[in-house]
């Protein structure tokens, strides 16, 4: 019984012996919001990866409930993931000492690659710097186009949107299309809709506004620039001239609206599947411009993927953090990198998106992200529950700028948090 | 041999079968030491055997407890070391301020000074009074969360009594008629939760039963979950699915413990129904209903799950705890929820001994009426 009691334990030391020293590759795991069919599409990426690679091998490791709170919690408690996707909100914990900074990891990384910090919009890069440092790497930017049915046009005799196209063109079109199509007496189809989405910084931003300075000290909302583009933006909203109402929105749904052919503009993420509806013939253009300033920028929705601060392999983490992002943005549009502006790109990418990729390619060269800071979230929130929300949801009988003046003290005081 | 996701998994596996040995070294050596101490063999073994469960007990609820205690004392965001801040947190919530209103239509924020913002507007002929106060989510929530309390508890518990009382009476099939009253018990509370979403919504269940009713009166459909003034009411019907379940079952045991004698006696007496309901079924059931009306009360003001799955408009708030929540991982806030979080507790802690202490009055324990 004692041999063989021995020999088990020596055949145990043995096959520990040779396990270590065989220089196995280390394992980069990466943690995801993706649900089933995003993390299957993921797998695959991952898999041709993992086949090329020899120092490492990547496991998805997804979080598809929760996924913040847990997040924050893995890195709070030092354990988690390696890689983990953050979108631009969520980024705001760039500055707090849990990402690793990838400067110097990707200082050598060949021109218009994954790895070419130089190679990305810098208004999306920006969300993933912070003092002086970038804590990740973008694979999506996904700027705001405004869909339109062309059928809807064509029945009411309205030419279709052109570049160039002014808040002024977009408010007559829309008002134009809003019709009481079976003469029932109620409007049935409108022109355009609003709940909240599109984001109101696109007019904001096109007047010439701004929600937060640039150095982040101030919030001026009550400057008359911000206050024009807020205001236009509230003039679409529930609008009986040109949208629906909020019951009418929640009684059919937002995007079903449209989809069902009762809406003749939406603004839409490029990425969205408003244009491969079925039966309907959509065609996209960038948001209508600022009727004096001529400015068509528009939102872009981010995200990026950034490296856990422990992570035990930072070298291999970073590499596979280059190689991963290359093949998401050849997955995912839009790609946030300038060399990958391309139509060709996009189709390649979706190639469903062929028939519009140029307006959308067009209007990823105008697209910018939000100011993005360590405390962004409690702005955001006290943005929308003292101004944003009571204007739209009609809560206040104050004007945008007396609100916005108001206001102005209490997000001041979010920023110097 | 890479192990893939066993890679990562094994590690973790390999930590817990060591926390395992290693708690159940420590459990021998206890043993041992109270055996070498002279206690008798069964309370020794008695005492390691709990020993386990302590040992999490103390980890998982008095170090956790102890900590948020500690970190509402500090500012601490979760990622970076905790700041002694003394009472700031709880000065911040109780900092409030009761601002005159010189007219009726003088607005609130012309009242209050800088930075503070209306918890409660009172119109007293053509003035009144505001309060306000710098952490006005707070109190916003704590009033949603006791007005809920003080609208679902005895709501709650008079509709349980009902349901027992139903379930008690000598019908067909009664084993059926109790599988389906607490059949609601057992389905997973967000299910549930996302079901009455959908009955409420806009475009739901209830409007389209009424629309018929709406358009013959011609008023619009109410917007249950987005109107402030409609969406306590959808959360008090909400909060009545809880009827069905625990309550009533633990109603229903005691009445099945009430003597028969006392009604036979009651009977003898000429007492109609309503006298004996009154009179033996209430007083023999007050333990019971004690029991619900603590349970009730403290899980009322606990209210999570509904919060997080309906959006209530801010201007009514929110339930207390998931406004902890949001403040520690939204704004990773744990200060400031731990703050909030002890003052929850406080309150629970209030209302409990509220309850106990006037118990004395409406509370029958027929052994201690024995005794005595």
């Amino acid at each position: 019984m004692k041999r063989v009691l021995f020999l088990f334990l020596v055949a145990i030391l043995l096959t520990v012996t040779i396990s270590a020293g065989a220089q196995e590759p280390v394992t980069i795991t990466i943690s995801t919001w993706a649900g089933v069919d995003e993390a299957a599409e993921l797998q695959v990426l991952i898999d041709e990866i993992n086949a090329e690679v020899t120092g490492y091998q990547i496991v998805h490791q997804p979080i598809p409930g929760d996924y913040f709170p847990t997040v924050q919690t893995q890195l709070a408690g030092g354990t988690g993931a390696d890689l983990y996707w953050l979108d631009q909100n969520q980024m705001a914990i760039k500055s707090e000492g849990v990402l690793m900074p990838l400067t110097e990891c990707l200082a050598d990384s060949e021109p218009e690659t994954a790895g070419d910090v130089n190679d990305y919009y810098p208004g999306i890069l920006a969300v993933n710097e912070y003092d002086g440092d970038v804590y990740g790497l973008p694979w999506i930017a996904q700027p705001v186009v405004l869909y339109y049915n062309r059928a809807i046009f064509d029945a009411a005799g309205v030419a279709y949107p052109e570049a160039g196209w002014t808040w002024d063109d977009f408010m007559a079109m829309g008002m134009e299309l809003t019709q009481d199509t079976d003469a029932d007496g109620e409007i049935d189809q409108w022109g355009f809709t609003n709940n909240g989405w599109p984001p109101p910084f696109i007019f904001v931003w096109q007047a010439g506004g701004e929600a937060i300075s640039a150095d982040f000290t101030t919030s001026p909302i009550d400057s008359p620039e911000f206050v024009e583009g807020f205001e236009f933006y509230l003039s679409t909203a529930y609008n009986p001239e040109l949208s629906p109402s909020r019951e009418v929105i929640s009684e059919q749904g937002f995007g079903e609206m449209f989809k069902a052919g009762s809406i003749a503009m939406f603004m839409g993420g490029a990425a969205d599947d408003l244009d491969r509806v079925d039966g309907m013939d959509v065609g996209v253009i960038h948001v209508p411009a600022n009727p004096t300033t001529g400015d068509i920028t528009t939102f872009a929705w981010n995200a990026s993927t950034v490296v856990n601060g422990n992570t035990a392999n930072p070298e291999e983490a970073c590499d596979a953090l280059v190689q991963i992002t290359e093949a998401i943005q050849g997955w995912k549009i839009v790609s946030p990198r300038i060399s990958q502006a391309t139509v060709e790109h996009l189709v390649e990418s979706e190639p469903r998106k062929e028939p519009n990729a140029e307006a959308i390619i067009a209007a990823a060269g105008d697209m910018r992200a939000l100011p993005i800071f360590g405390n962004y979230s409690r702005w955001d929130a006290t943005f929308w529950s003292e101004f944003w929300g009571p204007l739209l949801n009609n809560e206040t009988d104050l004007s945008v700028a007396e609100l916005a003046a108001e206001v102005r003290v209490d997000l001041e005081e979010t920023l110097s948090d | 041999m890479n192990l893939g996701v066993l890679g990562t998994y094994l590690p973790t596996l390999a930590r817990y079968v060591a926390v395992m040995v290693g708690i159940a070294v420590i459990m021998l050596i206890a043993y041992r030491v109270q055996r070498f101490l002279g206690v008798k063999q069964e309370a020794a073994t008695g005492r390691t055997l709990i020993m386990p469960w302590l040992i999490g007990f103390l980890i998982f609820n008095v170090f956790t407890i102890g900590s948020s205690l500690y970190l509402s004392f500090t500012e601490y965001n979760l990622f970076r070391a905790p700041e002694w801040v003394g009472f700031d947190n709880f000065s911040e919530i109780f900092d409030l301020q009761i601002a005159p209103l010189e007219s009726a239509a003088q607005r609130s924020s012309d009242a209050l000074p800088p930075r503070y913002d209306e918890v409660q507007r009172v119109t007293l002929g053509d003035g009144g009074f505001v309060i306000g106060a710098r952490m006005e989510e707070f109190w916003r929530s704590l009033r949603l969360t006791l007005l809920y309390a003080v609208l679902t508890v005895p709501l709650g518990i008079v509709a349980s009594l009902g349901v027992a009382l139903l379930l008690n009476q000598k019908v067909r099939l009664l084993g059926f008629w109790r599988v389906l009253y607490y059949m609601p018990a057992i389905l997973p509370s967000i299910a549930t939760i996302l079901l009455w979403r959908w009955i409420f919504s806009g475009s739901g269940l209830l409007n389209g039963l009424f629309a018929p009713f709406y358009r013959a009166a011609g008023i619009a459909a109410p917007s249950w979950l987005t109107n402030p003034d409609l969406v306590l009411i959808v959360f008090v019907v909400f909060s009545l699915w809880g009827v069905f379940g625990a309550n009533s079952v633990i109603l229903l045991a005691g009445l099945k413990g009430i003597p028969q004698e006392l009604y036979e006696a009651a009977d003898i007496d000429g007492a109609d129904e309503w006298a004996k309901f009154r009179n033996v079924t209430l007083p023999m059931l007050s333990p019971s209903l004690f029991y619900n009306l603590v349970t009730s009360t403290i899980a009322a003001l606990q209210v999570f799950e509904a919060a997080a799955f309906i959006d209530i408009p801010d201007s009514v708030g929110t339930f207390l705890n998931w406004l902890i929540y949001q403040e520690a991982f939204n704004f990773r806030n744990m200060g400031m929820a731990s703050a909030m979080a002890w003052i929850m507790l406080l309150l629970i802690l209030a209302l409990t001994a509220l309850v106990f202490r006037s118990s004395s009055a409406w509370v029958f324990y027929q052994g201690a009426k024995d005794a005595n």
